[in-house]
């Protein structure tokens, strides 16, 4: 005899759980949490320490970075001069909630304002895992194309922020920020978008101003 | 490639449910929104449940439609998704167009999720 047993509940629910935990943590210790996807090359550790540079002695940040190999990316932005714990995926394609539980084992994130998750280069697998973060940003640079939204629209419907990098490059290349603009605004119309050089620093103070936004927005929801 | 801890995950789920009796069937709704390939789970699956309650079990995989609701009149916005081609495209597409009263401000709204719906013991 067969039996129909009801089940109803979603197969990643341990990291869905986990990440509400993480979450409810940050959200107690008002730290503003970021999750930063891109391909890779996009610019994500560069964008991340000319932010830290930028915000140093105004507020506290901390990083976790999540590569497949090395702590090259970790040492960079500790030599920025932040906090930062490297997470190696090994074969994983994305972040994890249970990796980063694990990382703030070895990150005070109550002496942080701001803590900024460097996602795995990957414009697909990260969209689909919460981390308990209070937005996604997407970094795409110009010369991967224009298009990239339309190729890769989860990735920018389910961001808050989009810094579109290398801007400096355009002069040389077919892809046009404009045009990179209107694609993403088309899947997600509430996105913040931010064209910039990490290179020249052109644009950077419009995405600056936004973390702090963003950091008096969870401060004052939660006073 | 993140199939193998996914469903390493529903088996686990599958085997709790059972009790220690034999799983027959699971039951899961995809969302073709999802970042989760059914013929990459099934093989994972064959791997995995080796030597398990739920070896030969039956995956039964629903697809869940793709749904984007419209932002300012909270309609949902029809989305031509065909078995087969790319839901990414379908929903590029939908936003594309945008809503019947006029606006572009679209959200998915579902199929995203990987649910286990049920499962299937012998007695």
């Amino acid at each position: 005899m067969v039996t129909i047993i009801p089940v109803l509940r979603e197969v990643t629910e341990a990291n869905s759980l986990l990440a509400a935990a993480l979450r409810d943590r940050f959200a107690r210790q008002r730290v503003l949490v970021l999750d930063v996807i891109a391909s890779p090359g996009a610019g994500k550790t560069t964008l991340l320490e000319q932010t830290i540079a930028r915000l140093q002695g105004e507020l506290r940040l901390s990083v976790i970075e999540g590569d497949p190999t090395t702590s090259i990316d970790a040492e960079r932005v500790v030599a920025a001069g932040v906090p930062a714990v490297q997470i190696n995926t090994g074969g994983g394609c994305h972040l994890e909630a249970h990796m980063i539980q694990v990382a703030l084992g070895q990150l005070d994130v109550a002496e942080s304002d701001v803590m900024i998750i460097e996602n795995v280069g990957n414009l697909l697998c990260p969209t689909g895992w919460d981390l308990g973060e209070d937005a996604k940003v997407v970094v795409a640079s110009l010369p991967e194309g224009d298009d990239k939204p339309l190729k890769y629209p989860m990735a920018f419907a389910t961001a808050r922020g989009l810094v579109i990098n290398k801007i400096d490059l355009e002069p040389y290349i077919p892809a046009r920020a404009a045009v990179l603009r209107e694609n993403a605004l088309k899947i997600n119309p509430d996105l913040a978008v931010f064209e910039v050089s990490c290179l020249t620093g052109q644009g950077l103070d419009a995405w600056l101003d936004w973390i702090r936004a963003l950091l008096a927005e969870k401060r004052g929801g939660a006073a | 490639m993140h199939e193998m801890t996914v469903t390493q995950n529903l088996l686990n789920m599958a085997l709790e449910h059972a009790q220690g009796r034999r799983v027959a069937a699971i039951h899961l709704r995809v969302g073709r929104l999802s970042p989760i390939v059914p013929g990459s789970v099934q093989v994972y699956f064959d791997f995995l449940s080796r030597d398990t309650l739920a070896e030969g079990a039956e995956l039964r995989f629903e697809m869940q439609p793709i749904e984007i609701t419209c932002q300012n009149c909270g309609r949902p916005v029809d989305t031509p998704d065909l078995p087969g081609e790319s839901a990414q495209a379908a929903m590029v597409g939908a936003f594309s167009a945008g809503c019947a009263c006029g606006s572009r401000n679209l959200r998915v709204t579902g199929g995203v999720s990987f649910e286990m719906v049920s499962i299937e013991v012998a007695e």
